[in-house]
C-alpha cells in the first residue's frame, strides 16, 4: 500500500511529464472537485478555416467532448454545434463581446484575411469587427490549430487574402490579449482540451514561443520512437517502406508536437507509425512555401526510384 | 419582406441565405457563401505529391474524400498502376469517413431541428448520461448565466417531436453518436494516419501496410458502427419522418442530379462503383462527361470570364462586382442546374440497376414510409438516402477486408512525370466531388475542384437559374418568417460544407 505522502510524491513526477510543475499548487488543485459553475464559458468562432480543427476536438477520448463543454468548460457559441441560428446567434455573440453576458474565453479557429476583410463575414459584418471587440472583453483567446496560430494554408506563399494568424492580427491591431496558441493541422484534441482543464484548475499552462510547453517543447524526431532506425541509418527509401522517415522528407525534426508519445484517435495510431513522414502540420512555416515541399528526396532515394514497399 | 436568416449554424462554414417572403411564403432565396480563401490559387507552382495535403485542408469534415479525389486525379496524370491492395485501402478509408460524416450529420448538425432538448427535464430513468444531461439543465437554467444551456438553448420557435421517449432516446443517441463517430475515424485512421486530414492517403495506396493486426481492429470497429446504423440511426430517421411527414415533400430541388459513383470495385478507376455514375436530367439518365460542366459566375465576386470549363477554370476575386453576393462559384452541367448529395447518388444508382441492395433497401423503406422516389427529393428524402448509403457502405467494408491480399504491394510505385494532366472524381458524402490537376515541368499549373456544396449552394448563374438549394426553399411556407426554422431545416437537409463550396 502506498500512503497519501507517497501518493502525492508520485502524483507529483506525474505532473512534471505533463509540463504542469511550475505551479505548487498543482496537486491540491488536481484533486479539487471542478465546480461547473466556475468553468470558463467559450465562445468558440471560425475564420478562415476548414473546421477540421473543431472535428478534431469531438475526437477526444478522456474526457470526451460532451464532459468537455458541460463539465470542463461551458460552450455559449460553436456554429457547428449551437441550436440557436441567425439573428438570435448573432445576439448571443454580441452580447458576450459586448461584455454584457459574463466573462468568456475565445476560442478561434481559421485565418484572418487582413487584406480582404470580405473574404471572412459573419452576419453583416466582417470578422474583424468580432475580433476587435472580443479582445477589450474576454479573459483570453485560445488560437485553435495552424491556420489560427500562424496563418496555416490560408496564409501559404501566393494567397490572395493577406491571410494572418491571431497573434498577427492583434499585433496590426495593436491590441494585447492573453492569448495561447495550439497549433496542428488539424489540432490534436488533448492539446486544446487539456489546456483549457489546466485553465480551469491551475490557471494558466506554462507557455514556450506562445504555446503550452507540456505539448510542445520536443521536437517529433527527437521523442520518435523510430530514432533508433535514424541513428542505424535505417532509411525508407520510397514511400510505403518501414524505417526512419527522413529521407523522405520528415519534417520530425523541425516540428514541436508530442504526437510520436501521445498518439492519435484516442491512441490508434499516427502519422509516422502509419509510415506517413511528419508534414510539420504544427510548424509555424507548415506548407508556407511553394518550393519546400512535403515530400523531399535527399538523395534522389523517393519517388524517382522506388523499389517496392518492403 | 426581405428577411437574412444567417449565419446559419450547424453545417461547416459560413452561410447566409437572404429571403423575400411574402404571406409567410419565401417567393425568393439567395444562397451565401461569406468565406474565401483560393486554394486553386495556392496550389500553382507547387509540388504535385502536395495536392493531396493542402487539398485535404479545404474541408476537415469530409477531408479524406478530397485526398482520394486528388489521389485519382494524379494517379489519371501519371498513367498510375494501382495495386489492388492500394484501391482497397483507399475504399477502407474513404468509406469509414462516410460513415462517421452521416451519424454527425444526422445527429449533431440537424438533431437540434427536430428534436425538443427540453424533454431532458422529464427523464426518470437512471441511465448515467442522461442524468447527468438532466442536472446539467436543471443547473444551467437555475444560473443566472445570460445564456444558460447553451449550445442547446435557446433554439428557434417552432414545433418540436412532442414524444418525450422518441426525444429522451434521441438525446442518449446524441451523446452515444459521437463515441459511434469516433470509432469510425479511428478505422479510417488505421490506414489513414490520423483524422481529420490523413498522411498517409497518396496516389496508388496508402503508406499503412494492410496486416491481420490492423484489419482486425478496423474490421472490429466497422462492426460496432454498423449496429449502430441499424439499431439507432435508421429507427431515429423513421421517427422523425413519422412526426414530421410533411417533409416528405418540402426542400424539393427543381433541376437534375448529378453522381460520380463511390468507390472502385477493382484497382482501375474506371471499374464498375459500388455506387454508379451518371446524370438525371428529367427523366433521362446519362454517362457523365466532365467537359459538359461550366462555372458560371455572374453572381459571383469573380471577376474572371463566366462559363469556364472545370480545365480552363480561373480564380480572380472581385470583391465589389455589382450584383455578385456569394463567394461560391455556380456549376452547372449542359447548362442545368444539378442537385448532387445522397438523393442524387441513390436515384442515380437506383435507376441503372447498379446495385442491388440498394433497390432492396429503397424498396423497403420507401414501403414502409409510404413514398414515391419523387419523395426522396424532400428534407427526409436526403436524410434516408444518407442512411441508405451508410448501410451498403458498411456492409461493403466489411467485405472488402476480406479482398485484402495480405503480403501484397499496397502502394503504386512511380516515377513522377515531368507533365501531364487528370480528373479524380469520386463521391464525398455531401456528394459529387470533382479534381482535376495538371502538372508542368514537375509542378502544379492548374488545379480545379469542382465540389459537392459548389453545385448545391451555388448562386443563380449566367441564365439567372437559381442553385439547388436557393429552389428549394423557393415556395416554402414559414410560420415565422423572422426565423424559419422550416428553412433551416431544409438547409441542413443538403450537409452544406461552405469551405467546400468555395475552396
Amino acid at each position: 500500500m502506498i500512503d497519501r505522502r507517497e501518493f502525492l510524491k508520485m502524483a507529483a513526477c506525474l505532473s512534471v511529464s505533463f509540463g504542469i510543475s511550475n505551479f505548487p499548487t498543482v496537486i491540491s488543485a488536481a484533486l479539487k472537485k471542478i465546480d461547473y459553475k466556475t468553468v470558463p464559458r467559450l465562445i468558440y468562432l471560425q475564420g478562415q478555416s476548414c473546421t477540421g480543427c473543431s472535428i478534431s476536438l469531438l475526437q477526444a477520448e478522456s474526457p470526451n467532448a460532451v464532459s468537455m463543454i458541460t463539465r470542463y468548460s461551458k460552450l455559449s457559441f460553436h456554429a457547428d454545434l449551437s441550436a440557436t441560428s441567425g439573428k438570435q446567434a448573432l445576439n448571443l455573440i454580441e452580447e458576450y463581446i459586448a461584455g454584457r453576458a459574463g466573462e468568456y474565453f475565445l476560442a478561434f479557429e481559421g485565418a484572418i484575411p487582413w487584406g480582404m476583410p470580405e473574404a471572412c463575414v459573419i452576419g453583416k459584418r466582417p470578422l474583424d469587427h468580432y475580433l476587435t471587440a472580443a479582445a477589450k472583453t474576454m479573459s483570453g483567446a485560445v488560437a485553435i490549430g495552424t491556420c489560427a496560430t500562424y496563418g496555416g494554408i490560408p496564409a501559404a506563399e501566393g494567397n490572395l487574402t493577406d491571410a494572418v494568424s491571431l497573434k498577427e492580427f492583434y499585433k496590426r491591431k495593436k491590441l494585447n490579449p492573453l492569448l495561447i496558441d495550439i497549433p496542428g493541422c488539424s489540432v490534436h484534441p488533448d492539446w486544446v482540451w487539456k489546456t483549457i482543464i489546466h485553465l480551469v484548475q491551475v490557471g494558466l499552462p506554462e507557455l514556450i514561443n506562445g504555446r503550452p510547453k507540456s505539448f510542445f517543447h520536443r521536437k517529433v524526431h527527437e521523442i520518435c520512437p523510430r530514432y533508433h532506425d535514424f541513428q542505424q541509418e535505417i532509411f525508407a527509401q520510397s514511400l510505403g517502406q518501414k524505417g526512419c522517415l527522413f529521407k523522405l522528407g520528415c519534417l520530425g525534426p523541425d516540428t514541436h508536437a508530442d504526437c510520436p508519445t501521445r498518439w492519435w484517435n484516442g491512441g490508434q495510431t499516427w502519422c509516422i507509425g502509419a509510415n506517413a513522414p511528419c508534414i510539420g502540420c504544427a510548424s509555424p512555416m507548415f506548407a508556407s512555401k511553394k518550393n519546400f515541399p512535403f515530400y523531399r528526396s535527399f538523395e534522389k532515394a523517393v519517388l524517382r526510384t522506388s523499389e517496392g514497399n518492403k | 419582406m426581405k428577411v437574412d436568416i444567417g449565419p446559419v449554424t450547424r453545417l461547416e462554414g459560413h452561410l447566409s441565405i437572404h429571403t423575400t417572403v411574402e404571406n409567410n411564403v419565401i417567393t425568393n432565396a439567395k444562397s451565401v457563401g461569406e468565406m474565401f480563401r483560393g486554394f486553386e490559387v495556392l496550389l500553382r507552382g507547387r509540388d504535385p505529391l502536395d495536392a493531396q495535403q493542402i487539398t485535404q485542408r479545404i474541408c476537415g469534415v469530409c477531408p479524406y474524400a478530397h485526398g482520394i479525389a486528388s489521389s485519382y486525379a494524379q494517379e489519371n496524370a501519371y498513367g498510375l498502376k494501382v495495386p489492388p491492395n492500394g484501391r482497397i485501402l483507399h475504399n477502407l478509408i474513404q468509406g469509414a469517413n462516410h460513415l462517421y460524416d452521416y451519424l454527425l450529420h444526422f445527429y449533431q448538425l440537424c438533431g437540434l431541428d427536430f428534436v425538443d432538448v427540453t424533454a431532458i427535464l422529464k427523464y426518470k430513468g437512471s441511465d448515467s448520461d442522461l442524468v447527468t444531461l438532466k442536472d446539467w439543465v436543471k443547473a444551467e437554467l437555475a444560473s443566472k448565466s445570460s445564456f444558460p444551456a447553451a449550445p442547446f438553448l435557446p433554439r428557434l420557435s417552432g414545433r418540436y417531436i412532442s414524444d418525450d421517449e422518441i426525444n429522451i432516446g434521441a438525446l442518449k443517441h446524441y451523446i452515444e453518436s459521437l463515441e459511434i463517430q469516433k470509432k469510425a475515424n479511428k478505422a479510417s485512421a488505421i490506414f489513414g494516419g490520423k483524422f481529420p486530414h490523413a498522411t498517409a492517403i497518396f496516389p496508388g495506396g496508402c503508406t499503412q501496410e494492410p496486416t491481420m493486426d490492423y484489419l482486425a481492429s478496423y474490421r472490429s470497429l466497422i462492426l460496432e458502427v454498423r449496429d449502430f446504423i441499424h439499431k439507432k440511426y435508421i429507427p431515429d430517421i423513421l421517427a422523425v419522418a413519422a412526426a414530421f411527414p410533411k417533409y416528405w415533400s418540402i426542400g424539393q430541388s427543381r433541376g437534375g442530379f448529378l453522381s460520380f459513383g463511390l468507390m472502385p470495385l477493382g484497382p482501375e478507376l474506371d471499374s464498375k462503383r459500388l455506387f454508379a455514375s451518371g446524370v438525371l436530367s428529367g427523366k433521362r439518365m446519362a454517362q457523365v462527361d466532365f467537359d459538359a460542366i461550366r462555372e458560371d459566375v455572374k453572381y459571383s465576386r469573380y471577376s474572371s470570364p463566366s462559363g469556364l470549363k472545370v480545365k480552363d477554370g480561373e480564380l480572380i476575386p472581385s470583391v465589389h462586382k455589382s450584383n455578385a453576393y456569394s463567394w461560391v462559384k455556380a456549376p452547372r452541367y449542359q447548362g442545368k442546374v444539378m442537385e448532387v448529395g445522397p438523393t442524387a447518388r441513390i436515384l442515380v444508382d437506383y435507376l441503372q440497376n447498379n446495385n442491388v441492395q440498394v433497390r432492396k433497401l429503397v424498396d423497403k423503406f420507401a414501403g414502409m414510409a409510404g413514398i414515391q422516389a419523387d419523395n426522396l427529393n424532400s428534407v427526409l428524402g436526403r436524410h434516408l438516402c444518407r442512411a441508405i448509403t451508410a448501410v451498403v457502405v458498411a456492409d461493403f467494408l466489411l467485405d472488402e477486408i476480406e479482398r485484402i491480399d495480405i503480403g501484397g504491394l499496397y502502394m503504386a510505385q512511380y516515377d513522377l512525370p515531368r507533365s501531364g494532366e487528370g480528373f479524380g472524381a469520386t463521391e464525398a458524402s455531401r456528394g459529387a466531388l470533382l479534381h482535376y490537376i495538371r502538372v508542368e515541368n514537375y509542378k502544379i499549373e492548374k488545379y480545379e475542384c469542382v465540389v459537392p456544396t459548389t453545385w448545391n449552394c451555388s448562386p443563380m448563374d449566367d441564365k439567372d437559374q437559381s442553385g439547388a438549394l436557393e429552389s428549394a426553399l423557393i415556395g416554402t411556407r414559414v410560420a415565422n418568417p423572422e426565423e424559419q426554422i422550416e428553412s433551416n431545416r431544409i438547409v441542413h437537409s443538403f450537409d452544406p460544407c461552405l469551405g467546400c463550396a468555395v475552396h
